[in-house]
Order: C-alpha cells, then sequence, then structure tokens
C-alpha cells in the first residue's frame, strides 16, 4: 500500500513551489467600493427612496407646495386678514383689489386703493369704483379681527391688516361682504386636513383588519371578506345623506367635522384592507417569515416587523395619491349640499355658495376657490407619483 | 268679491257686459282646419254669448293673433300651471280682487247661500261637444256623491257645518246651489288657482264609470286589477282637470296639451272653442301655442337670461334680478318689477305645539315671541339681502290693502334689543351662561333651532344674520336645514322648535277674503299645526286651542262667517283680527313686499308692468289674464 494522501508530504512543498501573499486576506479586495458607492450600497431603503425622489423635480415641487400648505392651514387664522365670519355690509360683493406699491410715482409699499360704493338703480347691481385718491396702506404683524385661535385660544394677531378705516379684500367678498380670501385660507383647514385625517383613520384600520385577515386566513380571513364586501357595496350618497342630518346641529363645527372625517375614514378602508391582505398572503410563505415564526415570534410582531415593511413604501404611496381623492369627494359632498353645511366653510362650502348663474356672470371671483383645490390634487397627485417611483428603489 | 245690493234680501248679480254682436275675425291658425270642414267657422263655435272683455279703462289693448309662447318649468307635473295661468273659471278675481263670473253667464248670490249659476248657452268642451248643466249634473251625482268615487265626501268648501247644500239643475243652462246658512267659501274656492271642480266632462267620463260603461269596456279596463272597484281609479286617474295630464280629457281652458306625459317639452294649444273674445271680435288667446319647457329650477334664471323664455316669474328671486337686466337689451326681454303678494319674504314660526314643554311654555308667553321680534336687525338683514328696498317688519297685510294699518307691520317689531332684554328678564330668564347666553328656567341653555327647507342660500343668510343680532338679547340660534318633506312632517309632530318660511300667502287682503290664515284652520300653519288640525278635522284629530287669544281668532273668524253681505261688520271683524294677529306676533316676519322680476319677452304685449305676484288668489299671472296677452309682430323669432 503506498501513501496516497493522508499525512502530506513535506517535500512536496519545495516540488510544488507557489506564491502566497502574506498580506492578510481582505475577500472584497477587487470590487472595493468608493466612498461614494459604498454609502449608496449601504444606504436603507428609505434614504434610497428619498434619494429617488429627489430626482423627480416635480414631486419635489409638489411636496414643499403641500408642506407649505399645511403649514398655514396650522396658522390659518392669523394669515386670514379677517375673521372669516366677519360682514363688512358696506361692502357686499365687493370685488378684488389690487396690491400696487408705487402711488403717483412715488414709492410707498404695498397697498390698496379705496373703493367707492354705489347702488344702481335701474338694474339694482353693486357697483365699486377704484377711488384713487384713498390710499390704504397695508400693515403686516398687526393686530385686526379678533378670532379664536383653533377655536381656543382668544386672539388678534394677523400676519396682514388692512389699513385703519380701509379694506383688504385681496379676494373680494361674497354675498354678505365676507372677505373671500379669508374664508379661503380658513376653509383649507378643513379641506386639506379632511384627506389626512380620513386616510390616516382608514390606514390603520386597512392594515390592521387587511393583516389579520392575510395572515390568518381561513375564517378570519372569511369574515373579513364578506364584510369588505357588504361596505363596499352600500349605496355611499344616500349614506352620506343619512349620516350628514344624524348629526345634531347643536355639535360645534369641530365635533362635525370629526364626526364627518371618521365616517369618510371608516367607509373607506375597505380597499386598503384588501391590498394589504393580498400582500400579505404571498409574503407569509417567505422564508423570512417561517423563520421568524419558528424563532417564536408573535403574529403582531411578524406582521408589524417583517411583512409590512416589504411593502411600507407601495402603502405610502397609495395612500398620498387617496388624499385628493377624499379631498374631491368632500368637495364635491358639500357642493352638492351633502357634506358640510355652513356656518362650517370648506371649498366645498364655498363653491357650493358660488353654484348659481349671478356669480358666473357677475361675480366670478366667488368661483376662486377652485383655484386652490385644483392645485392642491395636482400637487398631491404629483407628489403620489413620486414617492410610487420611489417606492422601489431597487429596481 | 261680491258686489252686494243694499236690499235686505241681498241679490247680487254678477254679469258681464252684454255681447256686441260684432263679426268675429277667424283665427289664422285654425283657418285651414275649418276651410276642411273639420271644424266650425268662429261664429258657430263661439257661445252664444260669448264674453267680451273690454279693455277699457285698462292699460291693456286690443292685439292680433298668432306666436308661439315660451315658458320654464322646473318639473313634468308642472303642465297644470297652464291650468293656472289660462285661469278660466266659474267666478274668478278681477285685478282688484272681486270674483265676477267668467265661464258662467251671470251668477245670482242671494243672502250669500243662495248661488244661482247661469251657463252660456252654446258653449263647448274643447272637443266641441256642449258644456251644460248636464255635466255639473254627473259630477253632483254620479261623482261628489257616489261613495266608492269620492270616499272622503264632498269638498270642505262645500259643506257648511255638516250640511250638504241642495242642488238643482232647473234648466239646460241653470244650476243652484243653496244652504240653509252662509257659505262664504264656496265661490272662492271656485276662483282659486288651484280651483274646485264642481263639473265634470260628462260625455267623455261616463265611459270610465260603472254606472254608464259598457261592461265589455269596463271589463277590459279593469282587467288586470283584481278589485271589482278598481274602475274608480281608472276615473279618477283619468279626469283630473287641474293636472292637465290626460290630453283627452275636455277642457275650457284657453290652451289645451297636446302632449303626453312624460315629457321635456310640452305643447298647448289654443282652444277653438275658448268663450271670451276682445271688443273687435277677436277670439281669446291670442296667443296660438304655449311651449312649456322642464329645465331644473337652477338652471331657469340662466335660461331666462339667455332669452330662451317669453313669461317668467316662477323660479326668479330678486337676487337674479341684476344678472337679468343684464342681458335685457341683447337678448330681447324685458325685466318687470312685480310685488310679491304674501305678508312676509322671511318668517319665524315659533312652534305653539312643540312637544318639549319647556319650550312650549315659553313660545305661548307673548312677551317671549315680542322679545325674539325685537331682537332682529331687519334693517340690516333688509340692506344685505334686499338692497334695502322690501318693507321691514310684521308679517301682515301688505300696505296696498284696504285693512292695513300703519302699526300692523311696525308693533313689536322695530330693533330694539334693550326692551327685548326686559321682557326677557321679565319672564325669568335671567341666568346667563359663561359666554353670556341664557339659560332655560330647567337650566339647559337658551339654545333655538331654527329649521328651514334646504333650498337656496336666502333662509341660511337670513338665519346667519339674526343669529349674530339675537346675540344681543342673549338668544342663541341654530340653523338646522331639513328636506322639505321632512320640515313639515317635523314641524306637525312637535318636534321643531322654531321654523322659517315665508309670511301669508297673500297680504293684499279685502273685507271679503275669508280671514283663514290668521286664526288657526290649517294643519299647514307653521305656528299652530296641531290647533290648525283640529279646525280641519272639526275636532276628529289635533288638539283644541288653549291659548285664550287663539279662541278669540277662532271665534272671530266664526263671527265673520256669519256676517254675510255686511261688509261694516267684516271688515271690522278683520280689522280686530289683525290687532290680534300684530299684538300677539304669532309669527315673526322679517322682511315682506319684496320685488318679484318677471321676465317677459319685448315684444310681448298686454302684461301689466306693475302687478301683484301672488299664488292664491292671483293664481300667479292667472288674474292678468295671459289669454289677452299678444306679441307683436308674430313668427319672428325672439332674438
Amino acid at each position: 500500500m503506498t501513501d496516497t494522501g493522508g499525512t502530506p508530504d513535506p517535500n512536496r512543498k519545495a516540488a510544488n513551489p507557489r506564491y502566497i501573499s502574506s498580506a492578510p486576506f481582505d475577500p472584497q479586495s477587487v470590487e472595493a467600493l468608493t466612498p461614494e458607492q459604498e454609502r449608496y450600497y449601504l444606504a436603507s431603503q428609505w434614504k434610497l427612496m428619498w434619494w429617488k425622489l429627489t430626482r423627480h423635480k416635480v414631486a419635489l415641487i409638489a411636496g414643499a407646495f403641500l408642506l407649505a400648505q399645511y403649514l398655514v392651514v396650522l396658522i390659518a387664522e392669523m394669515v386670514a386678514p379677517y375673521n372669516m365670519s366677519e360682514r363688512h355690509t358696506d361692502h357686499i360683493y365687493a370685488p378684488p383689489q389690487a396690491v400696487r406699491v408705487f402711488h403717483d410715482g412715488k414709492f410707498v409699499g404695498p397697498f390698496v386703493y379705496g373703493l367707492k360704493y354705489n347702488l344702481n338703480q335701474e338694474t339694482l347691481r353693486r357697483e365699486y369704483t377704484v377711488d384713487t385718491t384713498k390710499v390704504h396702506r397695508i400693515r403686516f404683524f398687526c393686530s385686526g379681527d379678533k378670532y379664536e385661535f383653533w377655536g381656543l385660544i382668544p386672539m388678534s394677531f394677523h400676519l396682514v391688516c388692512p389699513d385703519k378705516g380701509g379694506t383688504f379684500f385681496l379676494l373680494g367678498t361674497d354675498r354678505m361682504g365676507r372677505d373671500m380670501f379669508s374664508r379661503i385660507t380658513v376653509g383649507a383647514r378643513i379641506s386639506l386636513t379632511i384627506g389626512f385625517f380620513g386616510v390616516l383613520i382608514s390606514f390603520i384600520l386597512g392594515i390592521v383588519i387587511g393583516g389579520l385577515a392575510g395572515y390568518y386566513g381561513g375564517w378570519v380571513d372569511n369574515i373579513v371578506q364578506r364584510i369588505i364586501e357588504v361596505m363596499r357595496s352600500f349605496p355611499v350618497l344616500p349614506l352620506w345623506m343619512a349620516l350628514s342630518a344624524a348629526l345634531p346641529v347643536t355639535w360645534s363645527p369641530l365635533l362635525v367635522y370629526f364626526g364627518i372625517t371618521l365616517i369618510l375614514g371608516l367607509l373607506d378602508w375597505t380597499g386598503l384592507a384588501r391590498a394589504v391582505r393580498s400582500k400579505l398572503f404571498s409574503l407569509r410563505e417567505e422564508d423570512f417569515a417561517t423563520a421568524a415564526q419558528l424563532m417564536g415570534a408573535k403574529p403582531a410582531r411578524i406582521i408589524g416587523r417583517h411583512l409590512l415593511p416589504s411593502f411600507m413604501s407601495h402603502l405610502i404611496a397609495s395612500a398620498t395619491l387617496s388624499i385628493p381623492a377624499m379631498i374631491l369627494g368632500e368637495t364635491a359632498l358639500s357642493f352638492l349640499g351633502l357634506g358640510l353645511r355652513p356656518p362650517i366653510t370648506s371649498w366645498g362650502v364655498l363653491l357650493s355658495e358660488a353654484q348659481n348663474i349671478n356669480a358666473v356672470a357677475l361675480y366670478p371671483w366667488l368661483m376662486l376657490p377652485v383655484v386652490p383645490v385644483v392645485l392642491t390634487v395636482l400637487a398631491f397627485n404629483f407628489l403620489g407619483d413620486g414617492l410610487r417611483d420611489a417606492a422601489d428603489p431597487y429596481k | 268679491m261680491i258686489r252686494l245690493s243694499t236690499a235686505l234680501i241681498a241679490v247680487a248679480v254678477l254679469a258681464a257686459p252684454p255681447a256686441l254682436a260684432a263679426d268675429f275675425i277667424e283665427v289664422p291658425f285654425l283657418a285651414k282646419r275649418v276651410k276642411d270642414g273639420k271644424l266650425p267657422p268662429i261664429a258657430k263655435r263661439l257661445p252664444e254669448t260669448p264674453l267680451v272683455v273690454d279693455y277699457k279703462g285698462t292699460d291693456k289693448k286690443p292685439g292680433r293673433y298668432g306666436g308661439d309662447m315660451r315658458i320654464l318649468m322646473a318639473r313634468a307635473k308642472d303642465t297644470r300651471i297652464m291650468v293656472v295661468y289660462g285661469y278660466a273659471r266659474l267666478v274668478g278675481y278681477n285685478t282688484d280682487y272681486e270674483i265676477v263670473p267668467d265661464i258662467l253667464e251671470k251668477v245670482e248670490v242671494e243672502e250669500e247661500r243662495i248661488f244661482t249659476f247661469h251657463l252660456r248657452k252654446g258653449h263647448r268642451w274643447s272637443d266641441g261637444k256642449p258644456f251644460t248643466t248636464d255635466d255639473f249634473r254627473y259630477w253632483w251625482e254620479d261623482v261628489a256623491n257616489n261613495k266608492t268615487l269620492s270616499r272622503f265626501g264632498l269638498p270642505r268648501e262645500m259643506v257648511v257645518d255638516g250640511e250638504k247644500p241642495t242642488v238643482e239643475f232647473i234648466d239646460k243652462q241653470t244650476v243652484r246651489y243653496s244652504w240653509s246658512k252662509p257659505n262664504p267659501y264656496f265661490l272662492p274656492a271656485l276662483a282659486g288657482a288651484s280651483p274646485l271642480y264642481i263639473f265634470m266632462p260628462k260625455h267623455y267620463m261616463k265611459r270610465f264609470h260603472a254606472k254608464y260603461a259598457k261592461k265589455k269596456f269596463l271589463a277590459k279596463m279593469t282587467k288586470k286589477g283584481k278589485k271589482p272597484k278598481r274602475w274608480t281609479r281608472y276615473h279618477t286617474k283619468r279626469g283630473r282637470q287641474y293636472r292637465f295630464q290626460n290630453i283627452k280629457l275636455p277642457t275650457l281652458q284657453p290652451w289645451i296639451n297636446t302632449t303626453n306625459t312624460p315629457a321635456e317639452r310640452y305643447v298647448f294649444v289654443r282652444n277653438p272653442f275658448y268663450h271670451r273674445v276682445d271688443t273687435n271680435g277677436r277670439q281669446l288667446p291670442y296667443i296660438d301655442r304655449v311651449m312649456m319647457t322642464v329645465a331644473d329650477s337652477k338652471i331657469v334664471p340662466a335660461k331666462t337670461g339667455a332669452g330662451e323664455t317669453d313669461l317668467q316669474a316662477r323660479y326668479l328671486r330678486l337676487s337674479d334680478y341684476t344678472f337679468l337686466k343684464r342681458a335685457e337689451k341683447r337678448n330681447g326681454y324685458r325685466v318687470l318689477q312685480w310685488r310679491a303678494g304674501n305678508g312676509a319674504q322671511i318668517a319665524l314660526y315659533p312652534n305653539l305645539n312643540v312637544r318639549d314643554r319647556v319650550w312650549r311654555k315659553l313660545f305661548r308667553d307673548v312677551r317671549f315671541r315680542r322679545a325674539l321680534s325685537m331682537g332682529i336687525n331687519r334693517k340690516e338683514i333688509n340692506e344685505v339681502m334686499y338692497y334695502g328696498i322690501a318693507f321691514r317688519g310684521a308679517n301682515t297685510v301688505l300696505p296696498s290693502s284696504p285693512l292695513a294699518k300703519p302699526d300692523f307691520r311696525t308693533k313689536w317689531s322695530t330693533f330694539d334689543p334693550a326692551a327685548a332684554n326686559r321682557l326677557l328678564d321679565e319672564i325669568g330668564l335671567t341666568k346667563r351662561d359663561s359666554d353670556g347666553y341664557r339659560l332655560l328656567p330647567d337650566g339647559r341653555p337658551l339654545e333655538l333651532i331654527v329649521e328651514a327647507p334646504s333650498e337656496g342660500t336666502e333662509y341660511t343668510d337670513a338665519m346667519r344674520l339674526i343669529k349674530d343680532s339675537w346675540k344681543s338679547i342673549g338668544v342663541r340660534l341654530y340653523p338646522k336645514s331639513t328636506r322639505r318633506e321632512m320640515f313639515r312632517r317635523r314641524i306637525y309632530s312637535g318636534l321643531t322648535q322654531v321654523s322659517m318660511w315665508s309670511g301669508l300667502d297673500f297680504a293684499d287682503l279685502r273685507p271679503s277674503n275669508p280671514p283663514l290664515e290668521i286664526a288657526p284652520t290649517e294643519q299647514v300653519q307653521l305656528q299652530w299645526p296641531m290647533w290648525g288640525l283640529y279646525y280641519e278635522s272639526k275636532g276628529k284629530s289635533g288638539e283644541k286651542p288653549d291659548l285664550p287669544k287663539a279662541q278669540e281668532l277662532v271665534s272671530l273668524l266664526d263671527a265673520w262667517e256669519h256676517a254675510a253681505g255686511d261688509k261694516a261688520k267684516r271688515t271690522g271683524i278683520w280689522q280686530q283680527m289683525l290687532e290680534i294677529w300684530s299684538d300677539q306676533v304669532f309669527t315673526i316676519g322679517v322682511v315682506g313686499g319684496v320685488i318679484q322680476p318677471v321676465v317677459i319677452n319685448a315684444r310681448l304685449e298686454n302684461v301689466p308692468t306693475k302687478g301683484v305676484y301672488s299664488w292664491n288668489p292671483g293664481a300667479h299671472f292667472g288674474i292678468y289674464r295671459p289669454d289677452t296677452f299678444w306679441f307683436e309682430k308674430p313668427g319672428q323669432p325672439a332674438n
């Protein structure tokens, strides 16, 4: 028997000399990364999404616009020059006043000219002429109409105020002489947040219920699916009518608003729940889910920690896209007189007040709330678009 | 209403001026049918004594034939508006709100209890069949007194203290209705915007009536229905003269419906057998056809502004005036300023029959109602919403009414928060919450929920303004909009505290108009629905009025009814009632006499430039007789 292997033969080393580097072993030396590359490859999913999003310029601008809008919503009463419901009976249907800087060729800073009112006895038209002799300088950081900040704290601070004894109707006034700009600004609070909170509620409900259904399957899934089917087959419009009639009139506007947000959210979660459920169905079969299970993780942890993050980005994008749908929903319902009603003011309420031939023919500025509605919905759509592209950064 | 002679046994003879045996001028629109022998010539079509309309003393002038008139209505069931505008009635109101014969040649009234009607000899239905007392007999014997057809008995206006009239059919042209007690409601019902019909075209209707119908026809007709009494349904459905939907039903109106329901556009064609002529011998109406287009009520102002109508007041509001005026020249129409005939454009109705005991006690306290009224800043509402041209004040008769006294409108209705606060303190509502609003005796906040039908912004705007002025008297107002059906139902059942609606339906009142509206007589009176129901049902349902002043109104109404023929006494009773009405502030009027824009084609003649726009009496345009309206240069397009 010859020695075929077993113990190494010290002589062979000499017979077969090879170069052996004495440097320490580094498996990645060939594909070493520049610091930049490293940053990219080691970045978290969220970071990647952000980078991808920054390349979508329109989405960024839209996002910034929305952010600014929500900031205004926070301090709407301060931004508005007037108290939203303050009536100026001498200035009913006053047209928008242009802001000027130069008077008689001289710089005076931002100001508006006064308005002269005259009732045309023949046509019963309230006519306003610009009185260029009266210069009303706009005041900044000033004290003006009293209001209750967030309906709680009585204040009178405004960012912009009309001159003392003068007026400042940037977007004109309505049939009761209320400043349209103030109404649009304060109305934004309802219109913008109703979508936000509505989506939030439907998000939570959708994830919890859809998650349970998707994770457990079986009879849980069965029951949830049937409930969703029933809810989806409700005719929404009559339901809205019934619910908005059921809210007691003595409720403060704030409560009514929350009631309606709740209703919106309670009706809207079904679509999201289905998306979550189907996604979970496939994800729970993945190895990492099984691993987590074998390690003894509880279902709540598995769903929340392992499964949801795998498609959270997708959820956020879809939520962003459903906010404008809710804003439009509120606007449409209020426009039809089914949603919010005066004295609560939202863009939809403002538009429903403008739905007559007089507004179109004589007082077109009453239809201005359309502009923020369009801009906001567009912005949300652009942002949602950008987020969706960014949502899967590994592509 | 009725001119009564001074004789003890008053015999009033209301007669049209005698017919002139003028040469009648044939209608070009019908000439071909006359030539073809399908229609008799004009002289044969008219009654022997047609009603000759004399324009002397009025602003109207004789017109010419021809033209199509376009009107806009909101619903297909508004075909009935042509019965209102057509305003052919047995007796009808003239523009002074006196009742004069129209279809009838003559009416004799004795002691306001015996009514003898004389028909026009040779008067024909729109299908050419004679219109005689047989048609009255058919309705009286086979419809009104047929237990299966009229399950609920005779119409209310024909029953006096439970007594039916004695009806005599004297000859083909004469019929007499008599009661043992005066019936002041009979003629006004016949002259109403939605009139009481006491006749029916027998020759057409009898085919649906079990008594006359051929057995085979009846069997065929009722085959689908299993119950043997089903024929009544067909009879009732085919015989609705007010609705104007059955195009085969003969009529006496100036225009006949020729379009089946439902439709988007209805065409009404002139009635060749209409009974009125002008002094030149032209048969009325002058206008050949009326085209009624159905459009949503919100679109009507826009369509009107575009010149798509020739006669429009319905669905137009004062707030549309400026818009309408702007396109006046360009689209060839004129905007007229009529006055609304109601007592108030906006009025508040505290529900004296509200279920809640605390509220009920408060509402029944006259001091509370007065305080609410004095807490309203009517001047501001008038300025903001009505350009300052409406009448401010209580819900009462218009200044043009002979019954009006200046203080009816001003009493308890000038803005005086100090006086109002004093009254409220006097009642004992002295406790206030942290915001300065008063509290009810049981500690609840004094929050008045004011309900209004959700139509347009007029009511909500007014409430907004009232809310602010009520703040000064420590009363909080919550506006609530409900759908119109719900609105009434909630009031009837006592759930509504205060409602907002327009005031008295008709306020240009004459002493001869029954003072029904200001006494608790009907459930639709929003301030006391239960008391009204009690009167309406003759005590079978509802509640007996238990407020002395309300009882007084009922007994005064009774006295008015029995003061037949005594004009001075009736005027006195009216004034007494109006005084109680304004002193008690049962309804809180805000503004009244608002301008009603009336848009007419610039070529449409004989439409009065000033008028009172009211439903009953008035029939909107009815008493101004649209059959006398005519087009200058017919046939030209409107623009």
